[in-house]
């Protein structure tokens, strides 16, 4: 049986997909989603707490809040959640703006939220600190492979630690980058191109650590993690999707429903797939499925 | 059938990861011996520099680099002036992986070995933009797609396995370290190349700066890095980091490499209060060092060292010192505690590899780092503190506390290898 192992597929992690949502908006929309409602039962966002954030984390955080109200019932506490938020290019606007005060004011002139509101870790920690989520909180990427090193840092934590119940991933990226004139204002600025131009977007997906008992909750479907085998893995040179191309592509997976598959290639050559839980069988009575371990039906 | 291992401890083995090969880059030295050296002699990297065009005050002070070594020879594709054409972030990045794959040995066994890069950078895309804004380039302004750092290092440097950049703000190299111990226990890599590092600039000082982070004692930089100390009023930045080696014991021991010490223990989490502003409720922050001595298998009784974050700030230090209080219980009495960057300055994304380093030196040697500038513990600082100068002891068992903006803590127990 195991002489059918393709070399590629020889090690690997899975996780439980709860929920999802995906939340896009230009560059017009972005100042009033800086006030958050948010879904019954979760505790209100402190007081323009959005305020300096970049525009990442803004559309980020309002993904996961409607990730939020789509979770089936009943929603379990996300206090022990961790967060990975993988953007892409964030913070740009911010810097542009910041560096051009430097050149014209002087350095008392940039701002003190630069660093902690618009770098890498910042979606996430402001994920983690609006709503009260105690596990890890991590940055990844801030490129175009924000998919892949999103969804391979959130299988990394998953696997490392028993006590993490789940993880809420953000990736989020421009469509296109918004042009910046020299003071690093948007050069297509709102209202008059409010309808067209850069969109911000941003998934937010529920990552559960037990696969197996998710399904008994409502939750159907699993992000399985298949490693290469090989020595040598691929490492393309090039990218042809964008980060955006890529979170569209993962949030048409993610809405096809329960009975539809997706996959996604990592430059690294790792694979991740989402199945259904009806395409991962139990192998009873082996000794994988005596120690806990699921095994799935070779394709 | 397809085995697959689920995403709890099941399939994780347990076998110890150990650090076989460093790389560095600091204001202390370059290598494992002179940083080594520079810590337990209590010098200081913190010193005047030359405030630039864009500084946000007249006499500027920091813990620099003067000169990054180029990567050894037969580990990256450059000649010396190639080396030389990148940017300083570049440099400062493929210096300590390219030397750490060096020091370790694996330079001729790349092709064969699945090894991964992950790097903890914190401000990758804001240190870019400005290198190219103060180079008069226009980058931020109508960005082109481009690779990350951690992508293009780890095709220069031929590393074949997954590749990831993780942001923790101030903590960023720790949970570098922590991802590649990770991975090599879920046995997705032969070996893993990890830690982090950051550059100085104009933005970073000037917004740190207005943000009332920094020291100004710009009268005596030296004196200005004082950790728990009751006078300190903020830290002094640095640039620089490290990287290293991570590989499973029985790999280690194998092709006989050097073993510098063993990644036993990992804790994390996330206080969830404020953006900036540490927690005044230690529990988290204590949280995540009983879930590393725990990981570690290890009692609090037995830790000899702790490196703490202590950067200097007034309300961040004294509520360390509460989580450290917390977390080793009646043993906080009996383990030395300091901190490197009253040595070193805050090296940011850098910081926490940085300060493995210190972890290590202090296991090699056999004697804590000292705490400069500690004239006068602040009495909200209670702890064993080694103050001025280095306190020679057994160190086996170390701890190394990192936090970030957004609440990020982190702890690493490293121990002297079996």
């Amino acid at each position: 049986m195991h002489g059918s192992i393709p070399k590629a597929e020889a090690l690997s992690a899975a996780c439980g997909v709860a929920s999802h949502a995906l939340v896009e908006a230009t560059l017009a929309e972005i100042p009033g989603l800086r006030d958050c409602s948010v879904p019954e039962g979760v505790s209100a966002l402190p007081p323009r707490f959005l305020r300096h954030c970049d525009e990442q984390t803004v559309v980020g955080m309002q993904a996961v809040l409607a990730a939020i109200a789509a979770h089936p019932e009943p929603r379990p506490s996300f206090t022990s959640y961790g967060v990975v938020a993988a953007a892409c290019q964030s913070g740009r606007i911010a810097t542009a703006q910041s560096l051009a005060m430097l050149r014209t004011a002087g350095g008392v002139a940039v701002s003190p939220h630069i660093v902690p509101q618009c770098s890498l870790h910042s979606v996430a920690g402001a994920v983690s600190v609006a709503l009260g989520m105690h596990g890890p909180n991590i940055g990844a990427s801030g490129g175009q492979h924000a998919v892949s090193e999103g969804l391979f840092t959130s299988l990394s934590l998953l696997a490392a630690d028993s006590a993490l119940p789940g993880i809420w991933l953000v990736v989020s990226s421009w469509t296109q980058e918004p042009s910046l004139d020299a003071a690093g204002k948007p050069e297509c600025s709102p209202p008059q191109d409010a309808c067209s131009g850069p969109i911000c977007r941003a998934l937010a997906v529920a990552l559960t650590a037990d696969a197996d008992a998710a399904a008994d909750k409502g939750i159907s479907r699993r992000l399985t993690l298949l490693m290469p085998a090989a020595i040598r893995m691929a490492r393309p040179a090039a990218h042809d999707q964008t980060a955006a191309d890529e979170i569209l592509d993962f949030a048409r997976g993610l809405a096809a429903g329960p009975a539809a598959s997706w996959s996604h290639a990592c430059p690294w050559g790792a694979e991740i797939r989402l199945a259904p839980h009806a395409a991962v069988s139990f192998a009873s009575g082996s000794q994988a499925a005596s120690r806990g371990i699921p095994q799935r039906e070779a394709a | 059938m397809i085995v697959i291992a689920r995403t709890s401890s099941v399939g994780i083995d347990r076998e110890p990861v150990v650090i076989t090969g460093i790389g560095a880059v600091s204001p202390l030295g370059h290598s494992f011996d002179a940083i080594t050296d520079s810590l337990l002699a209590g010098r200081t990297g913190v010193r005047s520099i030359d405030p630039g065009e864009f500084a946000r005050e007249s006499h500027q002070f920091a813990a620099a680099v003067d000169g990054i070594p180029a990567p050894p020879a037969g580990i990256c594709p450059f000649d010396v002036q190639g080396f030389a054409d990148l940017t300083r972030l570049e440099q400062m990045v493929l210096s300590p992986v390219a030397h750490a794959v060096a020091d370790a040995g694996l330079g001729p066994h790349r092709d064969r070995l699945r090894i991964g890069l992950v790097l903890g950078l914190g401000a990758e895309q804001l240190k870019r933009w400005e290198l190219d804004f103060l180079a008069g380039g226009t980058q931020v302004f109508a960005p082109s797609p481009t690779d990350t750092l951690v992508h293009q290092v780890a095709r220069t440097v031929n590393l074949c396995g997954p590749a990831v950049t993780v942001a923790a703000a101030c903590a960023s190299s720790g949970y570098a370290m922590a991802l590649g111990r990770s991975w090599l226990s879920a046995g997705w890599v032969d070996a893993c190349v990890v830690g982090g590092c950051d550059v100085l600039s104009p933005t970073a000082l000037a917004a740190f700066y207005n943000l009332r982070a920094l020291s100004r004692r710009s009268d005596d930089p030296a004196k200005a890095s004082r950790p728990f100390d009751r006078d300190r009023d903020g830290f002094v930045m640095g640039e620089g980091g490290a990287c290293f080696v991570l590989e499973r014991l029985s790999t280690a021991r194998a092709r006989d490499a050097r073993v510098y010490g063993e990644l036993a223990g990992v804790g994390v989490s996330s206080d969830a209060a404020h953006m900036v502003s540490p927690c005044s409720d230690p529990t988290q922050a204590a949280r995540a060092i009983t879930q590393a001595l725990a990981d570690a298998q290890v009692t609090a009784d037995e830790i000899d060292y702790v490196n703490a974050h202590a950067a200097g700030t007034p309300v961040g230090d004294a509520a360390e010192a509460g989580a450290i209080r917390r977390a080793l219980g009646s043993a906080v009495d009996r383990v030395p505690v300091s901190s490197t960057k009253s040595m070193s300055g805050h090296l940011v994304s850098g910081a926490a590899a940085f300060e493995a380093v210190a972890c290590l030196a202090a296991i090699a040697r056999q004697a804590v780092p000292p705490t400069l500038n500690l004239d006068n513990p602040d009495p909200q600082c209670q702890l064993d503190h080694v103050p001025l100068v280095a306190r020679e002891r057994s160190v086996k068992v170390t701890a190394s506390n990192s936090f970030g903006f957004g609440g990020a803590n982190l702890c690493l127990v490293i121990r002297e290898a079996a």
